[in-house]
């Protein structure tokens, strides 16, 4: 992350593409006289903007062929000729245009300027026309891709992996898997090589967290030290990726892509429209992962798991059908706020571009939103591209037969026992709604009997109504109509029809985006037909985007780091034959992507030391690209969490289910609410949600607490959990002080302290304090204190025995939590060494 | 005491948020030495007294004779309107206008305190805006565009200038206690900035940081005792790991929070302020005090050394408190009542102390009202026009800056728009709004995007 979070103040340290962003600048500092300029820069732009380019820009109509939004464009003029003679208002057709002195050119056309506004181009005019504009400033669908960006076409990104043999290298003892020849070959280039190993507690440490986010167990820790098998860590890492932790924690990092939230709508603290049902869409991910399902039939369910069968027609869905039609919960995780009646057809594109940018940065890694309304500045992605990308997922969110949030969402039964269940139901909610209208006009007339009744004869009617669970899956829905190009990304605002496509620089011969005839049901097949394209062995980016997002989360940095921008603007591969070489290894390998993490994580690369043990190799590679070490890292908030648990002893393995709610108070301290009562608190009164509740359910991994798009529990967001605006391809990795309030001084830490101490006084034998701070030590850091530390500790307690009143059973015991206090806030636990 | 104790080495921070591995954000936190402005500043520090909800101009800073002679009558071309139920008939100002100052602003009754510091203030009149919905707008007035998840302003005056404080975050917001605005913390999030220049919410009443006390009660001497044991915890873990930034980073973390639990309790106690203070900020009086006790925290934290304070106004009787979609004259009357003496305290205890030479105060909504009536006498959302006021950090004092057409609908003269005026702020902070960049997904962001935005500095409302 070093470079792509760089701060940069200085454009001398900029990329060279800042550079060519700027390129008016110079222009606009060297122009004739700063007076001018800045009078263009406060007057004119302004006006030009405001009533001239809506119509006359590269980007829209280009009204009489005439461009206004650069020098040039006036200068060659339109159909007429050239629109401004500078030094000459009474020659330059622009001004006779703006003075509507001709009847049959009068611009704007609808309404004149203002007197001032004409006057003020006059003046310019007079004053020699003054433009730094050399470029348009607002880009360009006229703008010939081929002709600004020569190169574009040839990106890394945008050609099919190539093939690249395994290299040779000196090393070869070393060499334990193919990512060491790799590796190796560039570190041997630059006259280095790969750090000792770390010792076996902390890889298992370091594997154990990467695998399944939390802390290994000390048995755990103490049998693989000990294992004296051949293949000690080949069993290792096969146990962690059986453990159901895994899908817990690697579901974890598809859902960041996927922008996944269990609240659909949080803008402001207090309102909470939950996304019901949402779960399943999150257990779906984690399960997927469990059984390392392959990645290429992940996407293609995720992305169009309703076209796969046909459960319209189901008498009832079979498990295979509620599978895949809750995978493509993927495509709903966006904010939509439609169930207001005050807005437009608008709205209702929001939510289609919102999963446009969802959809491009997670699966492509491309950032398409500028292209909503302009062809993209750096990448040869054009505005068509964007929006025949946009038909693929049209029919699913049919703004003209718009489905509202609030009815978007399938039974967990079929069609057909859903109307069966409905019908039943709909007199019984008619009823109801009769009955609470006169619940309410009794306690306006304080008739508590007549009330109390009432109720009862309401709750016998609910008690007879039948229910069934929601999916929030995304199916075609209507009539699918012909897509156009918005005009500068307007709504409504036509410009050329498109076709359902995928982006042309993606595509070739062999890789091309065809509609395939094998979706089943009444549906377009757009989706699927997308699907296919995307899982294409060849295709440029699939494979290549996912094992980078793999290698990212093993080494803290990918190969690529902009984990979610592969485009021009993104960062260079640091290894492009090992990232090919990844991805083809990982489509042989049937899509795997547990065959994708023993490829890497039973290498020498990831055994090695985090340690700066190197002076050459920290001299010749300060930030450690190539890889010469391990890199030290930081917990991700949800691990923070969870390992706090597990080291406690307190985390309660249950999987899956509803989420649990955290709470809500108006100075923004949330914290976990597992008491009953807790989705009328979170969301209100009359809510059918079902959250987990009870004891023991506030020990839950993280995962499984109740997400909120802006607002997640305020111990994960201290810790740089995302929010989730619209998704997260990559966190923010922070040090800052809130974070070192929160561990010193949060009731959660001290809770669990005061746990973590319990259980070392239970497992070692009364009174023995050097065997309390082994164990201690174990628990939290995965190894024994060294004679340093344990000298330490044991002064530690002492002074703290008597900071909290002297000897005694109760303040050994107080002391003790401080310890582990001490010991869960310390750095040597929120790193991954 | 410590041995062993690894003296914070402030380039290598600066180094690591460079071009180390993964983002050292303790930039603001630490950074008092920070400043990387590119040309000599004006201004230090920045004060918001950001009244969200859309101020209505035309009834506080920008008199529509016009409109008042026309009132009833109906509007002369369409009006872009954001609620259903409006009708297209104009709707004079209830309030009367009068001239104040040596420079004699028109400004409205319903402000007379502000009012009799107009000669302190330059008054734009020529705002306008991109979308006539709160969310979007409070997205542009903080990050400069529509969208959710950008920076706020104040992370990036932060992330540039860092803190002239070692004991305080370098952007602090100052809401009402009962809750948050319409968009929550969305209007001082840090984005894709790093965590910790995002604004630090402190509380004028009760604990004013998260987690700033211990939540057990734990003796002092165990407090300390138990930071020395993790400071030496952390130095061996260190030492077997020499050379990493972030781990230097979070012991110095540590040392920064020990002093804040002394130095921010020290700055939410105002009792040690003058009766004569106390009273200008209308501390005394129930209608004023808690917005006044958080602009007087205001000053008190500037002068502390923080970047950026943003401060709330109250929650009641609306959590939007200037949305006047009907009742707008008692509703204009009730949230002036509350607001106008302790804003313009502020302005001029600042003055006193001789603070607003080098710290800006701004006065602004997220937009406008519309000139037409909305039910029986509200005024709905206008993104084409509002007011707002700049003090202190070389703007222009006694200035009014551009106008809106006979009604108050639309800025047609010296239009600003906020992209605009974010870039003069960071002008005046010392900064070039073209070159504030961060790199983000690989494009170089920029708080004004002046290719897009077309910002460029408004050097008329500069003094």
């Amino acid at each position: 992350m070093g470079s792509n979070h760089a701060r940069n103040l200085d454009p001398g340290n900029a990329l060279p593409k800042l550079a060519l962003i700027l390129a008016w600048l110079p222009a606009a500092l060297r122009a004739d006289g700063e007076d001018s300029i800045a009078f263009f820069e406060s007057k004119i732009r302004p006006l030009l903007i405001e009533h001239c380019l809506e119509c006359h820009s590269t980007d829209t109509k280009q009204k009489g062929g005439l461009l206004l939004d650069s020098r040039a464009g006036w200068e060659t003029g339109g159909d007429n000729g050239p629109a401004v003679v500078p030094g000459d208002p009474a020659q330059s057709l622009l001004i006779k245009a703006v003075t509507w002195a001709d009847k049959d050119l009068q611009m704007p056309p609808k309404r004149k300027l203002a007197e001032s506004e004409i006057a003020a181009l006059k003046e310019w005019v007079k004053r020699g026309a003054s433009d730094p504009r050399e470029k348009p400033a607002l880009a360009s669908a006229a703008a010939k891709p081929e002709q600004t960006k020569p190169d574009g076409r040839k990106h890394w990104a945008f050609q099919p992996p190539s093939n690249p043999p395994v290299p040779r290298v000196r090393a070869s003892d070393r060499v334990r898997t193919p990512v060491d020849a790799f590796l190796l070959a560039r570190l041997e280039k630059a006259g280095l090589g790969f750090s000792p190993e770390a010792d076996r507690a902390t890889f298992i440490r370091r594997a154990t967290l990467d695998l399944t986010g939390l802390l290994p167990t000390p048995e755990a820790v103490a049998a693989f030290v000990n294992d004296p098998r051949r293949d000690a860590y080949e069993r290792l890492i096969d146990d962690l990726l059986a453990s159901p932790h895994y899908g817990e924690r690697w579901g974890r990092h598809w859902l960041d892509a996927a922008g996944y939230v269990d609240g659909k709508i949080d803008n402001d603290l207090g309102t909470v429209i939950p996304h019901d049902g949402g779960w399943r869409y999150r257990d779906y991910v984690v399960q997927a992962f469990n059984d390392d399902l392959p990645f290429d039939r992940f996407l293609t369910e995720q992305i169009a798991g309703d076209e796969l069968v046909d459960w319209r027609k189901a008498a009832a869905f079979t498990p295979e059908m509620l599978r895949l039609l809750t995978a493509t919960g993927f495509l709903r995780t966006v904010d939509d706020h439609t169930d207001a009646d005050q807005y437009g057809i608008e709205k209702r594109y929001d939510v289609l571009f919102e999963m446009m940018d969802q959809f491009s940065t997670s699966v492509l890694a491309l950032t398409m939103e500028c292209t909503r309304c302009h062809d993209h500045k750096y990448d040869p992605l054009t505005q068509r591209d964007y929006y025949s990308l946009m038909a693929c997922f049209e029919p699913g969110y049919n703004v003209h037969e718009w489905k509202k949030p609030k009815d978007r969402f399938l039974a967990d039964i079929s069609p057909s026992q859903r109307k069966e269940i409905d019908a039943h139901n709909a007199p019984l909610d008619k009823q109801i709604t009769e009955l609470e209208k006169q619940v309410q006009a009794a306690q306006k007339a304080k008739d508590t009997a007549r009330e109390k009744e009432l109720t009862a004869q309401i709750e016998g009617l609910k008690s007879k109504r039948r229910r069934y669970d929601i999916i929030q899956a995304l199916w075609d829905e209507g009539k699918a109509r012909d897509s156009h190009v918005f005009v500068r990304g307007v709504v409504g605002r036509n410009g050329d029809p498109v076709a359902a496509n995928a982006p042309a620089v993606l595509q070739s011969a062999e890789n091309a985006f065809r509609l395939v005839p094998d979706a089943v049901g009444p549906t377009t097949g757009r989706r699927l037909a997308l699907a296919r394209w995307l899982t294409q062995p060849n295709h440029p980016l699939t494979a290549r985007v996912m094992v980078n997002r793999i290698w990212h989360h093993h080494f803290g940095r990918g190969i690529v780091e902009t984990v979610g921008n592969f485009g021009l603007g993104g960062t260079p591969p640091t290894h492009p034959e090992l990232l090919d070489w990844l991805a083809g290894e990982f489509v042989r390998g049937g899509w795997s992507v547990k065959h994708l993490h023993r490829v890497i994580l039973l290498s020498t690369a990831y055994r090695q030391s985090s340690r700066q043990d190197s002076p050459a190799a920290q001299t010749a590679d300060p930030s450690n690209r190539l890889l010469w070490r391990m890199n030290l890292r930081t917990m991700d908030a949800e691990v923070v969490r969870d390992a706090i648990l597990s080291a406690s002893g307190s985390l309660n393995p249950k999987r899956g289910g509803p989420p649990v709610a955290i709470t809500k108070p108006g100075h923004g301290l949330s914290e976990v609410d597992a008491a009953p009562g807790s989705a009328q608190r979170l969301i209100g009164p009359k809510t059918e949600i079902q959250l987990a509740t009870g004891p023991g359910e506030e020990f839950r991994r993280s995962l499984y607490l109740f997400a909120r798009r802006n607002y997640p529990l305020k111990f994960l967001e201290i810790f740089d959990a995302p929010l989730m605006a619209v998704n997260s391809t990559q966190r923010t990795s922070s040090a800052n002080v809130l974070q070192s309030l929160a561990l010193l001084h949060s009731a959660f830490l001290f809770d669990q302290a005061e746990r973590m101490a319990t259980r070392v006084q239970k497992s070692a034998s009364a009174g023995d304090r050097a065997a309390c701070i082994t164990t201690a030590f174990t628990l939290a850091l995965s190894r024994p204190p060294t004679a340093e530390e344990q000298k330490l500790a044991a002064a530690f307690l002492d002074r703290q025995q008597t900071a909290h009143g002297g000897k005694g059973p109760d303040t050994e015991t107080k002391a003790l939590a401080d310890l582990c206090h001490m010991l869960l806030s310390s750095n040597g636990f929120i790193h991954i060494d | 005491m410590h041995p062993d104790h690894v003296p914070v080495s402030r380039r290598r921070f600066l180094a690591g948020l460079g071009g180390g591995f993964g983002s050292l954000a303790l930039g603001g936190m630490l950074s008092e030495d920070a400043s990387a402005a590119h040309r000599p500043a004006r201004a230090r520090a920045v004060i918001q007294l950001f009244q969200n909800g859309g101020p209505s101009q035309m009834d506080l800073f920008d008199p529509k004779p016009e409109l008042t002679r026309r009132n009833g009558q109906p509007h002369p071309e369409k009006v872009e309107t954001f609620q259903l139920g409006n009708k297209n008939v104009l709707l004079g100002s209830p309030f009367q206008f009068s001239r104040h100052g040596q420079c004699g602003m028109e400004l409205s009754e319903l402000i007379p305190h502000l009012a009799g510091c107009a000669d302190d203030f330059c008054l734009v009149r020529s705002m306008h805006t991109d979308n006539n919905n709160h969310p979007f707008a409070l997205n542009t007035m903080q990050t400069g565009k529509v969208f959710n998840g950008r920076p706020a302003m104040g992370s990036w005056i932060s992330y540039a200038l860092g803190s002239e404080c070692r004991n305080l975050p370098s952007y602090i917001v100052l809401r009402d206690p009962a809750g948050y605005n319409t968009s929550g913390k969305l209007v001082w999030s840090s984005g894709w900035l790093p965590a910790a220049h995002q604004g630090t919410e402190f509380s004028a009443t009760g604990t004013p940081v998260a987690h700033l006390q211990p939540a057990r009660p734990l003796p002092e001497a165990a407090q300390k005792s138990a930071r020395d044991f993790l400071h030496d915890l952390n130095t061996l873990h260190l030492r077997q790991h020499p050379g990493e930034d972030v781990l230097e980073a979070r012991i110095a973390n540590y040392e920064l929070a020990a002093h804040m639990q002394l130095e921010a309790a020290r700055l939410l106690d105002l009792t040690g302020e003058s009766a004569a203070t106390r009273k200008l900020y209308g501390l005394d009086r129930p209608e004023t005090a808690a917005y006044g006790a958080r602009c007087l925290m205001a000053r008190r934290l500037i002068e502390a050394g923080v970047r950026y304070v943003q401060v709330f106004p109250p929650l009641k009787p609306s959590f939007q408190p200037w949305d006047h979609h009907s009742g707008l004259k008692s509703g204009l009357q009730s949230i002036c009542a509350q607001t106008d003496q302790p804003s313009a305290a502020l302005i001029q205890d600042l003055k006193q102390r001789g603070l607003l030479e080098d710290v800006i105060v701004m006065w602004t909504g997220e937009f406008g009202r519309l000139p037409i009536t909305e039910g029986a006498d509200g005024r709905d959302h206008n993104r084409n026009a509002f007011s707002l006021l700049m003090a202190g950090g070389g703007f222009r004092g006694g200035h009014i800056h551009g106008a809106t057409d006979d009604f108050g609908y639309k800025s047609v003269q010296d239009r600003v728009s906020v992209p605009d005026l974010h870039a003069t702020i960071l002008n005046q902070l010392g900064l070039d709004h073209t070159r504030l960049t961060y790199l983000h997904n690989g494009r170089p962001e920029r708080l004004t995007d002046p290719e897009v935005t077309g910002a460029r500095i408004v050097r008329e409302i500069l003094g």
